[in-house]
């Protein structure tokens, strides 16, 4: 029996070939995965291990920075070679237009030199003096600094300095610099430019003979438990964890994006064997008459299942190679922290899920067919022709989808009207997923007045091919279904994500025009204090003193006391949607809270709630309106007049300022002025609501365009699974094709008849897929609790469906060749 | 002598024209020394308005000469020619459409689309050709099938005989010049083959088609007008207004 299955296999290697190519893919994208996250830790590992080797004990603080005194202290310990204290704060750098670079300020930092020094350099050297200054690789590039240039950084006072640029640096896999670019100088310029008080880290180099372990205890007993000290070693490993937190959440999301891979893998496995099974009927019956038992004719059919799972998932770890090494390459190029250089790994844990997950996926596929084999009489063995399939939906089936549909539904409903919030998020997509189960146990059911209605306009356009096409994509309802809701699964999630980014995006754009009834805002770079970043406080005056300015209006807040308060801007355009009370009675003394704030104190209009004040100390304030919380959550807990606000805060400098131009046809020529007004603030950031609209979109494209890449694959697997489909019935019909050719169909018209079926099926599995996308998306946003705008992008959902269809039509492109190549009275003849 | 002479021209332009011709037609399969010579130059015509029988032991070659007459197979060298068409020189894409317009035909078995009714498969050469059904014809045909009452079923629910019958009905609806039919009793009980070779020979007397069938079949071969037989590829003898009797003798004659 052994060598039979296998003279099987060997006989068919390229069908063998086509039915891995969905296992190879799933198992591809899972083992990508592995190589990619582990290439990325060890490469983080190495680095670490190499920086480790250069310190001895390294001092962090735990909450202050560590002060001049205790690097004094930390220089005379016994056993201490060398001690570099490391800076770091934040140094705005300007660039070529002067401008501060960058929403958030950029970091300041210390460049040691002699042993202790971790910095790498791209070019140039260390800076040596006060006039010399270095850059991160990435700031550089992207601001267009040279090694020899003169950059502009500011200091504490806001005053501009000049350095020569005389080295770029590669910071590395701090995530942190990575983010706000770095700019470096000499220990004592860092410490005069960033305004630090004490150094974020200490370095210990240790004097011969002494152990790294020995120097540790040196320190621990000379500073106590003000500081964490860790050995070179431990540090590594501290900073190799950091790293991993992210990748485990890389891996997550990636593996999850796998796991539909492998379950569309599965479905299509699922579906080729079942076909094999019945295309070798008389082969297995044969064999029943030759006396193999049913146990036998199963067992071969899963070996055939092992045999296949192996050769596939050995092949998919070699994919995964590829795509692992694809993916470094890719988000190398998008600036993402990556160590450079770094070798592809292939774990044993790689190997070992990779062949395990692949080789179980298609047994456990390969089951149900299996026992359909066994279910061949050995009579079949005699018919000549083979059976057409017939499909009755039976009490069963309608039992377990009625109760997958309506438990899916109960249970996303529950996630909306009962939970809400990510528990509700969740459930809901639980819900989603047993819906789903329902629809592939219903979908042969549905596939008959589906294919109908999706073939109706091939039916009348195509003619006799176009309704024969229609008729076989209806033909197996079984077989049709599973082949569709592969594909199926694919768009379903495509839409899911497309109703959302949309919705999300509609949102954040309606409120955007809330958040911007003015021309332009502006606000402080990031960076600078740890709290909401202010404006200087002449900016508002500044402005109001410009001809092509209208509305100038300020927005003060502060969290002082943990309370965030507000002062209510001036100009109508600012009244913000009232729940109760009215925003005009708002008076000296009197506050108005927001939705949620009210909520959480218990208040209602014509309460008093007590107020924690910098200047005023504690004040009562009588409650005069609720305001809603918009989509954004951008409503101030507390809101006061701006009378009120300098009372209680002092006068502080505006966190926003709203402008408006005064001649509306003349937004460019106000915003120069306002440009060239702000050229004495460097960091004041100054931005239009077509500028923000374009930071969002940029972000969604950008999300949007990751998710659809990782959904490709399932995709790509689908389509493997049609063209499977199809080109296993063109075989089952070979002598149907040659009547057909015998009686007058032209060899493009077969070819049309069977785009046309792939076309049924793609857009049947389109159809599904988008209603249910549509659906689960729409449900999803029910449960953020936030108000949400829903958003269908039909034009992105209709192309999912003409691509659907499209697609299958490229599916069908070899099976099709070859059903018209074929000879006709060679096909006649074969049985 | 001369009125005969007249006549025969006549004739021969008229109703009595060949509707099929093969002139010096062989078929090799393989080449060198796996060459099969299937069939070795043969001249035969087949005239309209009759309906012919093919015979010969197995491998003689007559299913061969039906698919290269039909345009199924090509021809090694030779000609075929259906009504004023050679059809050795046909594209094909040609002699697709040139079977649509004006070959039927009758297979031994898998005459019928399974996705489609009876009606639906009578209608279909017609439909694939974009033309409409002859209702007159189509009654009529219905009619001397004996299918009126199973129009709606599909072959499935169709007993051999019945299904054997469509196919006729099939490929009489478009009015071929030609209808061949490859062994189309083969698969069936003595009952059922011969009330399809009566309808067949009713087709011809009645509705004036040409048909060429290949059987192996002395009885079969007997509704025809005229027998030719074949062996080893070549066009051996003829008997015309056959008997099961004299066709066996034949047979029995050539494997001697």
């Amino acid at each position: 029996m052994l060598r039979t299955t296998l003279a099987g296999l060997v006989a068919h290697r390229l069908r063998l070939l086509l039915t891995s190519l969905a296992i190879t893919l799933g198992v591809g994208f899972i083992a990508g995965t592995f190589v990619l996250t582990d290439t990325i830790e060890q490469g983080f590992r190495q680095l670490f291990t190499a920086d480790a080797g250069k310190v001895a004990v390294a001092v962090t603080p735990k909450d202050e920075d560590i002060p001049e005194q205790v690097l004094a202290k930390l220089r005379t310990l016994p056993g201490v070679a060398g001690a570099q204290g490391l800076v770091r704060g934040t140094a705005p750098l300007l660039d070529k237009s002067g401008r501060a670079a960058g929403s958030t300020a950029t970091s300041g930092i210390s460049v040691v030199a002699g042993p202790l020094d971790r910095t790498n350099y791209v070019s140039g050297h260390a800076p040596a003096g006060p006039g010399e200054a270095v850059l991160d690789e990435n700031t550089a590039r992207t601001r267009q600094f040279e090694v020899g240039d003169t950059v502009t950084v500011l200091d504490l006072a806001e005053k501009r300095r000049q350095f020569s640029l005389v080295g770029i640096i590669d910071v590395g896999v701090d995530q942190n610099l990575a983010f706000t670019g770095a700019v470096g100088f000499d220990t004592a310029t860092a410490l005069e430019m960033t305004g630090e008080k004490g150094y974020h880290e200490v370095d210990l180099a240790a004097a011969a003979g002494v152990s790294p372990e020995t120097l540790k205890k040196t320190v621990s007993e000379a500073l106590g438990q003000t500081y964490t000290i860790r050995t070179g070693e431990e540090l590594a490993e501290k900073l190799a964890l950091d790293g991993n937190v992210q990748l485990d959440y890389l891996m997550l999301v990636l593996l999850l994006f796998g796991c539909v891979a492998m379950f569309v893998a599965a479905l299509v496995i699922y579906n080729t064997f079942n076909i094999l099974v019945a295309q070798r009927t008389r082969e297995m019956a044969l064999l029943r008459c030759i006396g193999a038992t049913r146990g036998q004719v199963f067992r071969s059919i899963l070996l055939e299942s092992v045999v296949v799972g192996l050769i596939s998932s050995a092949l998919g770890l070699l994919a995964g190679l590829g795509l692992g090494a694809l993916a470094l390459n890719v988000m190398g190029r998008f600036d993402t922290p990556v160590p450079a250089g770094a070798s592809l790994a292939l774990t044993p844990r790689t190997i070992v899920s990779g062949l395990v997950v692949g080789l179980l996926v298609t047994v456990v596929a390969a089951v149900l067919p299996a026992r359909g084999a066994t279910r061949v009489a050995p009579i079949a063995a005699l018919r000549s022709q083979v059976e057409e399939q017939t499909f009755r939906a039976g009490l069963a089936r309608s039992l377990i989808a009625g109760l997958l549909l309506a438990g899916g539904l109960a249970l996303t409903g529950v996630a909306i009207w009962g939970l809400g919030g990510d528990a509700g998020l969740l459930t809901a997509m639980g819900g989603g997923a047993v819906f789903f189960l329902g629809v592939i146990v219903v979908g042969p059911v549905l596939m008959r007045p589906l294919g109908a209605f999706a073939g109706w306009v091939p039916r009348k356009v195509f003619g006799v091919p176009g309704r024969l096409a229609v008729d076989n994509s209806r033909r197996n309802p079984k077989r049709a279904a599973t082949t569709t809701v592969a594909l199926t699964i694919g768009v379903t999630l495509m839409t899911l994500i497309s109703v959302i980014t949309a919705s999300t995006r509609e949102t954040v754009v309606s409120s955007l025009d809330e958040q911007f009834p003015v021309d332009f805002m502006i606000t402080a770079q990031y960076g600078r204090q740890d709290a909401t970043p202010l404006l200087p406080a002449e900016v508002p005056a500044t402005l109001r003193a410009l001809p092509e300015v209208g509305l100038v209006a300020e927005l003060r807040q502060t969290d002082h006391g943990g309370a965030f308060v507000g002062s209510l801007p001036d100009g109508a355009a600012f009244r913000p949607e009232v729940l109760s009370g009215s925003i005009a009675a708002l008076g000296p003394g009197t506050v108005a809270l927001s939705e949620n704030q009210a909520k959480d104190l218990g208040a209602r209009v014509g309460d008093t709630v007590p107020l924690d004040t910098a200047e005023a100390g504690k004040v009562d304030l009588k409650v005069v309106a609720l305001i809603a919380d918009g989509s954004l959550n951008e409503a101030m807990p507390y809101t006061v007049t701006v009378a009120d606000f300098e009372k209680y805060y002092g006068k502080i400098g505006p966190a926003r300022v709203y402008v408006k131009a005064k001649d509306p046809a003349a937004v460019d020529a106000s915003r120069r002025a306002v440009e060239s007004a702000l050229l004495a603030y460097p960091t004041a950031q100054l931005s239009s609501a077509a500028e923000v609209r374009g930071e969002f979109d940029d972000a969604f494209d950008m999300m949007f365009t990751i998710f659809a890449a990782l959904l490709g694959l399932a995709i790509l697997i689908s389509l493997l699974g049609i063209a499977n489909t199809l080109s296993l019935s063109v075989h089952e019909r070979t002598r149907e094709s040659a009547l057909l050719r015998a009686l007058g169909l032209t060899r493009p018209q077969l070819r049309g008849m069977l785009s046309i079926e792939a076309l049924v099926l793609g857009l049947v599995g389109a159809m599904v897929g988008v209603v249910i996308g549509v659906a689960f998306g729409w449900a999803a946003l029910q449960t953020i609790p936030n108000e949400t705008v829903f958003v269908v992008p039909v034009g992105q959902v209709l192309l999912y469906l003409v691509l659907s269809a499209l697609a299958g039509v490229l599916a069908a492109v070899l099976p099709a060749r070859r059903a018209a190549n074929a000879s006709i009275v060679g096909s006649l003849a074969s049985s | 002598m001369g009125a005969s002479i007249a006549l025969t021209t006549m004739t021969m332009t008229t109703d009595v024209r060949a509707a099929v011709v093969a002139r010096g037609l062989s078929k090799i399969y393989g080449q060198g020394d796996a060459a099969v010579h299937a069939l070795r130059g043969i001249d035969v015509s087949f005239a309209t308005g009759a309906f012919t029988a093919i015979m010969g032991p197995s491998g003689s070659g007559k299913s061969t000469l039906m698919h290269c007459l039909a345009g199924l197979d090509t021809v090694s060298s030779g000609h075929v020619h259906i009504g004023d068409a050679d059809i050795t020189t046909l594209s094909d894409k040609q002699l697709t459409l040139l079977r649509r317009e004006r070959i039927g035909f009758v297979f031994q078995a898998f005459n019928l689309l399974p996705t489609l009714t009876a009606e639906q498969n009578i209608r279909l050469p017609l439909e694939i050709a974009g033309r409409q059904a002859d209702q007159v014809l189509m009654d009529r045909v219905v009619e001397t099938v004996g299918l009126r009452d199973r129009l709606s079923h599909r072959p499935s629910q169709l007993s051999g005989g019945q299904q054997q019958r469509v196919a006729v009905a099939r490929a009489l609806i478009s009015k071929p010049q030609v209808i061949f039919a490859d062994e189309p009793t083969g698969n069936l009980d003595s009952r059922s083959g011969a009330e399809v070779l009566s309808f067949l020979r009713r087709s011809v007397r009645e509705l004036g088609q040409t048909i060429v069938m290949v059987t192996h079949d002395p009885a079969a071969a007997s509704y025809a007008d005229r027998v030719v037989f074949l062996r080893d590829g070549l066009l051996v003898s003829e008997v015309t207004q056959p008997t099961p009797q004299s066709v066996h003798d034949m047979l029995l004659k050539l494997e001697a």
